[in-house]
């Protein structure tokens, strides 16, 4: 099975913390550690639920997401943002539309499979449509 | 005019989940119901198909022309503001965005008119960023209609649903799964 779920974030520790949670839930994840790597992989054919980080040097959650929809990326995939901060600030204007879920850092374990897992489930739903 | 109640849910980031707790608890109803999500075109569908899984009522997107009916959800397309028209046919429109989306929540309640005898009317705004909503649900309230907003511990994002709550015209605040039953009781009086 192509990867599903792409986790993006600067912060190695958050990365292999997620990565190792998530993989022993039984998702298949790939992992980014800045914008232009998640860039990359979707270039690459990566399409599932993209767990992105908000504070990142560089390129920030929000600009990335910025480049994915400018690009043509986002088709097929679904945009969660991962953060410490509380409450967004108005940098999101404009891409609300893209950003279906906002989890805290840290985050509540049970309250993030039962997201993913519904996100999956309204992703291959659609592909099953797609196909019919 | 219109003689069916209506429901317009406005919604935006942490909605998928918000409206799957709300409407995994909610009997078929007596109104139409009409739910605005901050979405792209193309996740549309797929937000809609997976809240018809759950909920006891049909959810479709919404089709231009398209005359409400009683005991159904429709879901707005990306890419149009949605606007009702005497509050029983749906149009959908290109245009700007407004409080920078679209679909605005503010349009689609904004459209509503005082029903002329029965019919009720009912607005829910739940998680997101910003403000939109907020003119919308002042909006229902100064028509007579009834407002709730999601309460901060369930709301992914307590933005819109602040904002709503800070024009003073919120009558109810609670989590998804008691907006369920708040709609059930305001829908069977």
């Amino acid at each position: 099975m192509d990867a599903r779920m792409m986790l993006v974030d600067d912060e190695e520790m958050i990365r292999e913390a997620v990565e190792l949670f998530l993989q022993a839930e039984g998702v298949d994840i790939v992992t980014a550690s800045s914008g232009d790597e998640c860039l990359g992989h979707l270039e690459k054919g990566f399409c599932g639920v993209i767990l992105m980080d908000v504070m990142m040097p560089e390129m920030n959650g929000w600009d990335t997401i910025r480049k994915i929809v400018e690009n043509g990326l986002y088709e097929g995939n679904l945009i969660v943002m991962l953060t410490a901060m509380d409450a967004p600030d108005n940098k999101m204007n404009g891409i609300q539309e893209y950003v279906t879920d906002y989890l805290t850092k840290p985050f509540n374990p049970d309250q993030l499979l039962e997201a993913i897992h519904y996100y999956f489930s309204l992703l291959a739903a659609a592909e099953t449509a797609d196909g019919e | 005019m219109g003689n069916s109640n209506i429901v317009v849910i406005g919604v935006s980031t942490g909605g998928p989940i918000a409206l799957k707790r709300l409407f995994a608890e909610l009997p078929p109803l007596d109104a139409a119901i009409v739910i605005v999500l901050h979405i792209p075109p193309g996740m549309d569908y797929k937000i809609a198909r997976g809240l018809d899984a759950v909920a006891s009522m049909p959810v479709a997107l919404a089709e231009d022309g398209e005359y409400l009916r009683s005991g159904h959800v429709y879901f707005a397309p990306g890419g149009f503001h949605l606007k009702l028209e005497g509050n029983s046919r749906i149009f959908l429109e290109a245009g700007p965005r407004v409080n920078f989306v679209q679909p605005s929540v503010d349009v689609a309640m904004k459209s509503l008119q005082k029903p002329l005898k029965r019919g009720r009317l009912i607005g829910v705004i739940l998680t997101g960023m910003g403000k939109d909503g907020a003119e919308g649900i002042r909006h229902i309230k100064q028509l007579g209609g009834s407002t709730i907003a999601q309460d901060q511990e369930s709301s992914a994002i307590y933005g819109m649903p602040k904002a709503a709550f800070e024009t003073g015209a919120v009558d109810f605040v609670y989590p998804p799964n008691k907006i369920s039953k708040k709609l059930v009781e305001l829908l069977s009086c």
